[in-house]
């Protein structure tokens, strides 16, 4: 089978855990899918660069990762008025959730994107502390410290909220 | 006993601890109620998170997503399909690369922030918009007065907030649906009930294709028009009725 192929094959299945990912670092369902779209043509467009021996879903998820990165990089050139960093999330079940959701849902998006993507990682996506520190290349301890920030601050939002 | 900290209880949480160390927080656990407390705290977040977002594996997938990773579509070059099809291919391929553009117009990223901000900064920043009463939320502040006062046959140019349709719900009350231009936008559903206009529907007021925020009320997000869709009975208001439900104290 031709690496493209595999590569397509496996973005197959991927795609509801890619856009879960998606959604929790993008937040609005249709932003969401515009990065879910982006990353599948450039995974596409460099399928050859993906070595069969290493697992197709860390490949997808650093370049969504990137492509989320580059996103805000140019929005926030482009619109200095709507700073990048407050780029939100709604809930997955739309205007329907409860308070309770809707309140975790605004303290993640209210996160610095180094703190919101270890928690889509980690906590959202189930990935090691390992894995993640690899996808990011940073240090597992910076992983770690950032993980126990994010936390203290949605803990913090989710006290006060209540 | 040396304090547990932060970062280790909640490796201990997401389980990155060894054998050794998670036996000794075990330990710890069975007679530090505190720590305990701390514990169920870090395993309740995970559990919202995953709570919050794990739906989105079991929606459809859209089909504009599917379509890329079909083996004939977009990678085919014009030559290899056969001549009557061509057409047609190649509107689908336009229309396909217009969408996937269409975030990257400045108009629309503008857009898109706004939809993007727009719970989250509802909640914080508008929160005097909604109050909460025994764990329900009702319209509070300008929305509460615009629902009260405003007439969607009667529009204030320089209101806020507009009121769309209004009808009579199947269980008797009467239901408006509103939009909230202010930056973020938002739009949503409200029923007349004894304690206050209830927000049945709450939705982000998404951007349009052209990056122009939608101004019709008629145009609503889907989670709002599945709420008017499930509860309205007959037809909308004309403007005599609304006016006379206005009059009527919306009983």
């Amino acid at each position: 089978m031709d690496p493209h192929q595999s590569v397509r094959e496996g973005l197959l299945t991927l795609l509801p855990r890619l856009r879960r990912l998606a959604r929790a670092l993008a937040g609005q369902p249709a932003d969401a899918d515009d990065l879910v779209q982006m990353v599948l043509e450039r995974a596409l467009a460099r399928s050859e660069q993906w070595r069969p021996d290493a697992p197709l879903d860390k490949w997808v998820f650093a370049i969504a990762r990137n492509a989320w990165r580059d996103e805000l990089r140019a929005r926030s050139r482009s619109q200095n008025l709507f700073a990048p960093e407050e780029a939100g999330i709604t809930t997955a079940d739309g205007g329907s959730a409860p308070t309770q959701k809707l309140e975790l849902a605004a303290a993640l998006a209210a996160l610095p994107p180094d703190h919101r993507e270890v928690v889509a990682l980690v906590l959202i996506e189930g990935m090691s502390y390992a894995e993640a520190a690899q996808l990011l290349e940073v240090p597992v301890g910076t992983v770690t410290s950032r993980l126990a920030r994010a936390r203290a601050t949605l803990q913090a939002h989710l006290g006060n909220a209540s | 006993m040396n304090p547990i900290s932060e970062e280790t209880l909640q490796a201990y949480v997401d389980g990155e601890l060894g054998a050794d160390e998670a036996a000794h927080i075990d330990a710890a656990l069975a007679h530090d109620e505190i720590l305990s407390q701390r514990v169920q705290q870090a395993r309740a977040m995970r559990a919202q998170l995953k709570s919050l977002f794990d739906p989105v594996l079991d929606e459809p997938v859209p089909e504009q997503l599917s379509a890329l990773l079909r083996p004939a579509a977009p990678a085919v070059s014009a030559s290899t399909i056969p001549h009557a099809t061509q057409t047609a291919h190649r509107g689908v391929g336009a229309g396909r690369r217009r969408s996937s553009r269409r975030w990257l117009l400045p108009g629309a990223a503008v857009a898109a922030s706004l939809a993007v901000l727009a719970v989250a900064f509802w909640w914080h920043a508008g929160n005097s918009l909604v109050r909460l009463q025994d764990g329900q939320e009702f319209a509070a502040g300008a929305l509460s007065r615009t629902l009260d006062q405003g007439l969607a046959s009667a529009p204030d140019p320089a209101a806020v907030i507009t009121i769309g349709l209004t009808f009579r719900s199947t269980d008797g009350h009467i239901c408006r649906t509103f939009v909230s231009h202010a930056s973020p936008a938002m739009a949503g559903l409200a029923c007349h009930e004894a304690a206050g206009w209830s927000l049945p529907a709450l939705s982000s007021y998404p951007a349009s294709e052209g990056g122009e925020l939608r101004q019709a009320a008629s145009d609503l997000p889907s989670a709002v028009q599945a709420a008017v869709d499930a509860r309205i009975r007959g037809d909308a208001f004309d403007a005599r009725q609304e006016r006379a439900a206005r009059d009527g104290g919306w009983r």
